[in-house]
């Protein structure tokens, strides 16, 4: 499913996408510009990469409503860019392949994995992350849901679970426990904390709603 | 319900965490930060001939590569439980040796995390390859006898009685066998450093359960003084035992540091840390239990074969949690350790116990079927008062009240109990379980600082780590209610090494150290205003006691040490090691009980288990933090579930290493898994093992989960599970 999601916000993105990116680029170049770190690049010679992947790519967007203008390396995640170049360090990396959502942010109002999508796709969107979730000191009505249910323990998901869980209610996937669950299961808890965070979603959702 | 002891107090980093701002180990971003990346062995296991640098050296951007022939002033780490403070021996890219497929042989340091992934990448690196055993079903494993094994703690079997004898002598008999495969920790933070040098002095920001033992292990690496070394983890997104220790990458983050000049951050991939850092071992438990026709226990035989490296022995505790689930009049084990070219084993939450409860809980329900008797009935009738291995009283149990008011809760008296007998109105088969599981209740020494202010502010500085299991809002619940202040005043200061020690937080033994050296604390605090003068027993508030000392704050310090421990083992402690006791003390026995009831619904074509529901109820003692403690159960019961009919990691034999190791392919439960979970807890203190009347609760929160719901898929299905996880073609075989 976050494939499917990353496929629509690349269908209207300008300038490099991934499928540009797939379609003019050499195997070897696919493979580095993905950032699949591949032994089998070593075993069939010298995995040099043509010059026109060194260049760095000016990307300008828009970051909790402030406009950020950076050179980039076009390999680089927009999770590794919000964490390692903005000091977002809200977005967490879990797995850094799409498989926790832990990284889960919004890109003009969509929940995205910001480990699988290549920070040059966002030029000219509207990235919101956690840190940008409230204003001020009100929290958002999902942040108080999860403390009211406990919905956490350890927290390292938990901004990944808030990010989702907003979108999972905006799309209209908060309808019944049940399909919360299903909605959720793309941001993995260890702690465990599932059912508190059902019903957490499902509060704020009436909070959202009313 | 019973009324709780201490209040509903609300997480209280909650606010933070949900906000993003919590700031975890490798959140932190020093200046000038240089990244790292591993390459990591191709082979099963033998050597590192040459490693070609060249092209990855020319790689703009590369500022270093470490290989074995960089770090030759390094000293190796040594085991965790040899005496060390690393999760085994064997340290990567210190020896040209590569002792296991996916081991780290390499290590570049780049300007952005991208480049050194690349440059990891160019690396070409030449092997010598040797036979290896990668399972314990491989012909190079070599299984020895653990009562032999040159351990530095040894283990002896356990043996009560002639129960060779008063099996074979038994009317009715259960003879089984349980595997498990490997299982991994995976907390959803990963494992990783963040290193920086002030000229001589290192800082080290990396979420661990051991700031103390990383400190004291990573100057020992170095050759540097302890005094040296700050480790700070506030916060840790998860440990679950994989962050127990000293881990492959500290002493190469702080050492490329050292060698750059500049601070070093290197973030272990997920599929790495599949290969180069602990797991549940696998293992094989053959249980054999012998009744008589009222269902009394008179003998059980326990056989353990359990997964250990070549580098360590990882001792396997399982028999001593096995002989205290009854009262068996008579008891032996035999536990062997397999020994293969993997990583050291470890501590994955309740490492023993998650097994043993599977076995010998599921052997019990093997048990109650010959004997046409309620599991429920069975297990109250085997109840026992009394610690069948030592012979002393048990401090408190209350497992016959956790199985009677879980039956009642769940609706057990609902059960048809004639297998495939409940059939759900879609057609999927219903089946009920229940098992029963238990933790030991250690403590140790641990020390604790205090300061009040005029102001009326609280700080508590306390050696345990909180990774997320609710122990700064516990100890702020109790240092609020000792001290009659509001819990907003009180902060807590943790896993810093700049203050008190920072033992190892593990084994279920947190809150049972820190919380006693919270209330020391507290009560020498109390002394101190007394000795200066200051009427303590009335309604004076906090502040103004300090204020009438004429000055702004007042500190104690204080510890405390488990009973029957010798005040010097602080010793211990103070130098990163461990120093735990129990769960046998002078004259009494503790441990903690779970006992949980699962439904399960299977769809009868395709054999997919649910798990709709699940009652449990623990006996942990002294409940500290009602709300931390209740998120804490829910999660341990999704770790059993996902320990059941999830995990489990797969490797070819032929190759080595972990082939799902990444967390799309080694399944943990994700949200659709999960359905109701209640819990409820006894609260009933337990005085003799700690002021505090706690006993742990971490660990026997997943233990007897397994059992449960592999009893409740026979329940269901007639077929009984053998091996975990469960997989469906488990199911599908048997209805052929």
């Amino acid at each position: 499913m976050t494939t499917d999601r990353q496929d629509d916000v690349n269908s209207d993105i300008s300038g490099l996408s991934r499928r540009d990116v797939l379609k003019g680029g050499t195997a070897l170049g696919v493979l580095a510009v993905t950032g699949i770190d591949s032994h089998a690049l070593a075993q069939i010679g010298n995995p040099s990469l043509p010059a026109a992947f060194r260049t760095e790519i000016e990307v300008s967007f828009r970051v909790n409503g402030d406009r950020s203008s950076l050179a980039l390396d076009p390999r680089s995640s927009l999770l590794d860019v919000l964490r390692d170049q903005l000091g977002l360090t809200g977005a967490k990396k879990g797995c850094d392949h799409g498989q926790c959502g832990a990284c889960t942010v919004h890109v003009d109002g969509r929940r995205v994995a910001s480990c699988m999508t290549l920070a040059v796709q966002i030029d000219d969107l509207d990235i919101t992350t956690i840190e940008g979730l409230s204003e001020g000191d009100d929290l958002h009505p999902m942040q108080q849901a999860f403390i009211d249910h406990d919905a956490l323990q350890c927290g390292y998901c938990t901004p990944g679970q808030i990010m989702a869980g907003v979108a999972c209610v905006r799309e209209e996937h908060a309808g019944s426990p049940q399909q919360i669950r299903e909605y959720m299961s793309g941001n993995l808890c260890r702690c465990g904390a599932y059912p508190g965070i059902v019903a957490a979603i499902a509060d704020a959702a009436r909070a959202m709603e009313g | 319900m019973s009324r709780n002891f201490y209040p509903e107090l609300v997480r209280v980093d909650a606010c933070d965490k949900v906000r993003g701002i919590t700031r975890f180990g490798t959140d932190n971003r020093p200046e000038n930060l240089a990244h790292g990346a591993f390459a990591v062995a191709t082979i099963g296991k033998g050597r590192v001939l040459s490693v070609d640098t060249l092209s990855a050296e020319a790689l703009p951007g590369v500022l270093s590569v470490i290989t074995h022939r960089d770090t030759t002033s390094l000293k190796p780490a040594q085991f965790l439980m040899a005496g060390g403070y690393a999760f085994q021996t064997h340290s990567p890219i210190l020896t040209a040796e590569v002792a296991y497929r996916g081991q780290p042989v390499a290590l570049v340091l780049a300007e952005t995390l991208e480049i050194a992934i690349e440059a990891a990448a160019l690396l070409r690196i030449d092997y010598e390859e040797v036979a290896f055993a990668a399972t314990m079903d491989s012909p190079l494993a070599e299984p020895v006898a653990q009562a032999q094994a040159p351990m530095r703690y040894p283990l002896e079997d356990v043996s009560v009685g002639d129960a060779l004898s008063a099996y074979e002598g038994g009317a009715v008999k259960v003879d089984s066998t349980y595997g498990m495969e490997r299982q991994f920790q995976n907390p959803m933070e990963l494992i990783g450093t963040v290193a920086s040098w002030d000229g001589d002095r290192l800082t080290i920001h990396e979420g661990t359960q051991n700031a103390g033992g990383c400190k004291f292990g990573v100057a020992d690496q170095l050759g540097i003084s302890p005094e040296n070394v700050t480790v700070i983890s506030p916060f840790i997104g998860g440990g679950f035992g994989q962050k127990n220790s000293m881990q492959s990458q500290l002493v190469l983050a702080a050492f490329a540091s050292r060698q750059l000049g500049r601070p070093v951050k290197i973030v272990v991939p997920r599929r790495q840390l599949f290969h180069d850092t602990t797991s549940r071992p696998a293992t094989r438990q053959r249980v054999r239990l012998a009744a008589d026709r009222e269902g009394r226990l008179v003998g059980a035989l326990y056989d353990v074969d359990a997964q250990t490296s070549k580098l360590d022995f990882f001792p396997a505790e399982h028999a001593d949690t096995a002989a205290r689930f009854y009262g068996y009049p008579a008891f032996k084990s035999f536990t062997r350790l397999i020994r293969t070219d993997i990583p050291t084993p470890g501590y994955m939450r309740a490492p023993f116990e998650h097994a043993a409860a599977f076995a010998i809980e599921s052997a019990m329900d093997e048990l109650s079927y010959q004997l046409k008797m309620d599991p429920v009935e069975l297990r109250l009738r085997n109840d026992t008062a009394v610690d069948v291995v030592s012979g002393l009283p048990h401090s408190s149990r209350h497992v016959a009240e956790c199985l009677r008011r879980g039956a009642e809760t769940f609706g057990w008296s609902r059960r048809n109990p004639k297998p495939r007998s409940m059939v759900a109105a879609n057609g999927d088969l219903i089946g009920m379980g229940v098992a029963i599981g238990l933790y030991s209740g250690s403590g140790g020494p641990t020390r604790a600082r205090i300061i009040a202010r005029r102001d009326g502010t609280v700080t508590v500085n306390v050696g345990i780590h909180e990774m997320g299991q609710g122990a700064v809002t516990a100890i702020i619940n109790v240092v609020a209610k000792r001290l009659g202040v509001q819990p907003s005043a009180v902060t807590a200061m943790v896993g810093d090494t700049s203050g008190v020690p920072q033992p190892l937080t593990a084994g279920s033994w947190g809150s049972t150290s820190a919380m006693p050296a919270v209330e020391a604390v507290c009560d020498a605090l109390m002394q101190a205003l007394a000795e200066a003068g200051v009427e303590t027993s009335g309604n004076v508030p906090l502040g103004e006691m300090v204020a009438r000392t004429g000055r702004d704050e007042i500190q104690t310090d204080a510890s405390s040490v488990a009973p029957g421990q010798d005040p010097q083992v602080l010793g211990r402690t103070d130098t990163g090691r461990v120093a735990p006791a129990g769960p046998v003390y002078p004259g009494f026995v503790t441990y903690s009980y779970a006992v949980h009831f699962v439904e399960v619904h299977v769809e009868a074509s395709t054999g997919r288990i649910r798990v709709p529901r699940v009652v449990s109820m623990f006996d942990c003692g002294r409940v500290l933090s009602p709300r931390t403690a209740r998120s804490q159960a829910i999660g341990g019961v999704v770790w059993g579930i996902g320990g059941t009919l999830r995990e489990g990691a797969e490797t070819d034999a032929r190759y080595g290493g972990v082939m799902n190791g990444d967390i799309a392919e080694y399944l943990i439960p994700v949200n659709a898994d999960i359905g109701s979970i209640e819990v409820g807890f006894i609260d009933e203190p337990d005085f003799q093992v700690n002021r505090s009347g706690v006993k742990g609760l971490g660990e026997v929160v997943m233990a007897g989960v397994a059992p449960a719901i592999t009893n409740a898929v026979y329940h269901a299905t007639e077929t009984r599970v053998r091996d975990l996880p469960v997989r469906l073609e488990m199911l599908l075989r048997s209805q052929e």
